[in-house]
């Protein structure tokens, strides 16, 4: 630790004013704090004493996303060695995984880095620890086949247009990983949807295979078909309740098991960090809006759509709303900052991403623009939230 | 009765007359700094689009269109060209109209609302969803329906931005972007977001 330390304070004066690297100072002033408490001391009220800063905050998100990081390279593994006729021993299928999903994180980590440290070597703000958080969503959001350039792409565009031109970490308010996947996801539809994206396939003996239709669970409930069989025919498909819940299927690379996601929930939750309104809101939205048609489907049988009969739980657990519901809708800068906002503003995300997945056929998944879209509405709730509350406060008391 | 309801979500949230047919935008652009000028504004086209969108469906079914004046026993008569202009007349002097009720009962929103209040009068949105009405053959009540709900879609477009804008007032924008440039920006990424209803056939 005091080698450590010395080796901050023998390069400090190259990076502060006047030294040689003086305009890379964000980015020594952000490795430094990575492992010691900033020294500098505010002089003027106020004063806010708190163990928790933004360091802290955005490393338990990092700590938070563990599990479906670890499950999300198991699980393009054993899909790819699954798909291509490869053993599925332990070993392997996480040497493949690893191999599939560290590229990726590796270059949305270099490209996100590269343009924040620029902006703010320009702009003199201080690197912020959002972005490690943004690196890492981004690409756990992504199909495992994704190219490397789209990646960059991706995250450029998110980091850009998501985060930096607004001023940094805590002044935007879209979030910026769902909004380079946005991004990615209107530009280059071929690589972002359809059956063929979602697993790995690689060659045995160098004969590759060409196509591999890995149907992902919603894509396998979207089919015309009669809504009494919607189960089924999951079932049939290999998705099962329990095993959806678990996660092992394809489809994007951290986003599949619903497990992972309630772990990383548990831990947000008591820590403080996520809103438990913003996820009960949207747990409740999504049943919430799946309830009626699953009845109805119950009651009188078929109807012209599938989902509509789809058993409310099927909702939460297939696709990526688990892991959107977790990890996106309670980034603390694009939700809502009011209590009563927070439960609408959660309750409409799983609401809207039911609908999307119902009514909408060019959507197989609806979670990411049903959040971006109630980004948008967030400060229009607070707005009246507040509005509300001076009003119902007696004046002059 | 479903086909209005599909008139009104098709014309708030689908094909929203701001953001995705892009009209409409020198006011929203300059009103969305405060959200009590949004809303005022905001309410004023909604009133304006829901009277005249109707308003120019009667002038053009019953003087425009092609054989539209056979009720006056001349039904070989073609004035649809001149529905452009017409439709702008109807438009300003309902506009005029509205100003002057606005001046006289609400002045402070008349003074924050300042040009372009008149300005609502070659609104691109209001002309917009006159010409949209003729294209799409809506019966009387559907461009009822449809003049009111665009006006409520463009209304819920300003006041998010406005939100949006407020939000903001802490970012720290680049020099050459601030103002209209970054409003711009925030303004597609809007459009991007609300995408999420673009596809769905009602």
């Amino acid at each position: 630790m005091r080698s450590l330390k010395d080796f901050f304070e023998s390069h400090r004066e190259h990076f502060s004013e006047g030294g040689r690297f003086e305009k890379l100072h964000p980015f020594f002033d952000a490795v430094e704090t990575l492992f010691f408490i900033p020294g500098i001391v505010t002089k003027t009220e106020p004063h806010v004493r708190d163990s928790l800063d933004l360091k802290r905050f955005m490393s338990l998100v990092i700590v938070a996303l563990i599990p479906p990081l670890f499950f999300g390279i198991y699980n393009t593994g054993y899909q790819s060695n699954l798909a291509s006729g490869l053993p599925v021993t332990f070993m392997a299928v996480s040497l493949k995984g690893l191999r599939i999903v560290l590229p990726i994180i590796i270059v949305s980590y270099a490209v996100g880095l590269a343009w924040e440290t620029l902006f703010a070597s320009i702009r003199k703000h201080s690197i912020s620890e959002g972005f490690l958080v943004t690196g890492l969503l981004f690409p756990l959001t992504l199909p495992p086949t994704i190219p490397l350039w789209q990646v960059a792409l991706g995250i450029s565009f998110g980091v850009i247009f998501g985060k930096e031109i607004f001023g940094g970490t805590g002044r935007n308010f879209l979030n910026p990983a769902l909004t380079g996947r946005a991004f990615l996801f209107f530009s280059y539809p071929m690589k972002m949807s359809g059956d063929a994206v979602w697993t790995v396939v690689s060659g045995v003996n160098n004969q590759a295979v060409d196509t591999f239709s890995g149907a992902t669970p919603l894509v396998v409930s979207a089919v015309q078909g009669s809504a009494d069989v919607i189960e089924s025919l999951l079932v049939n498909a290999g998705f099962t309740l329990p095993k959806l819940f678990y996660g092992l299927y394809p489809g994007s690379i951290g986003g599949t098991s619903a497990l992972m996601c309630l772990l990383g929930a548990l831990l947000l939750i008591f820590t403080g960090i996520a809103s438990y309104r913003i996820i009960f809101g949207g747990i409740l939205g999504v049943l919430f809006a799946a309830f009626p048609g699953y009845i109805i489907g119950l009651i009188y049988g078929g109807s012209s759509i599938p989902m509509f009969a789809l058993n409310p739980f099927y909702h939460l657990v297939m696709g990526g709303s688990a892991f959107g519901i977790t990890y996106m809708a309670t980034d603390p800068v694009s939700g809502p900052g009011m209590n009563i906002s927070r439960w609408i503003y959660g309750f409409f995300i799983g609401a809207l991403t039911v609908m999307i997945r119902i009514f909408n056929p060019a959507f197989p998944e609806g979670i990411m623009l049903a959040i971006l879209f109630m980004n948008l509405f967030s400060p229009l709730l607070d707005h009246f939230a507040i509005q509300f509350r001076l009003k119902k406060r007696v004046p002059n008391v | 009765m479903e086909n209005l309801v599909s008139i009104f979500l098709d014309s708030v949230f689908v094909g929203n007359i701001l953001l995705a047919y892009f009209l409409g935008m020198c006011s929203f652009l300059a009103i969305s700094r405060k959200m009590e000028t949004a809303i005022g504004l905001g309410l004023a086209v909604t009133f304006v689009l829901s009277i005249t969108t109707p308003l120019n469906w009667l002038v053009y079914h019953y003087l425009l269109a092609p054989g539209a004046l056979a009720w006056a026993g001349f039904p070989g008569i073609d004035l649809s060209f001149l529905k452009f202009i017409i439709f702008i007349a109807v438009i300003a002097a309902i506009v005029q109209a509205l100003e002057m009720v606005i001046d006289r009962y609400l002045p402070p929103l008349y003074m924050a609302l300042g040009v372009f209040l008149p300005l609502i009068a070659v609104n691109c949105a209001i002309l917009g969803a006159s010409l949209f009405m003729v294209e799409r053959n809506y019966n009387f009540i559907e461009s009822v329906v449809y003049g009111a709900s665009s006006g409520f879609g463009w209304m819920l477009a300003i006041i998010t931005m406005a939100g949006i804008r407020k939000k903001l007032r802490y970012a720290d924008v680049p020099k050459g972007l601030e103002n209209f440039g970054i409003s711009m920006i925030i303004t597609g990424l809007m459009a991007m977001a609300f995408m999420l209803f673009s596809g769905i056939t009602l």
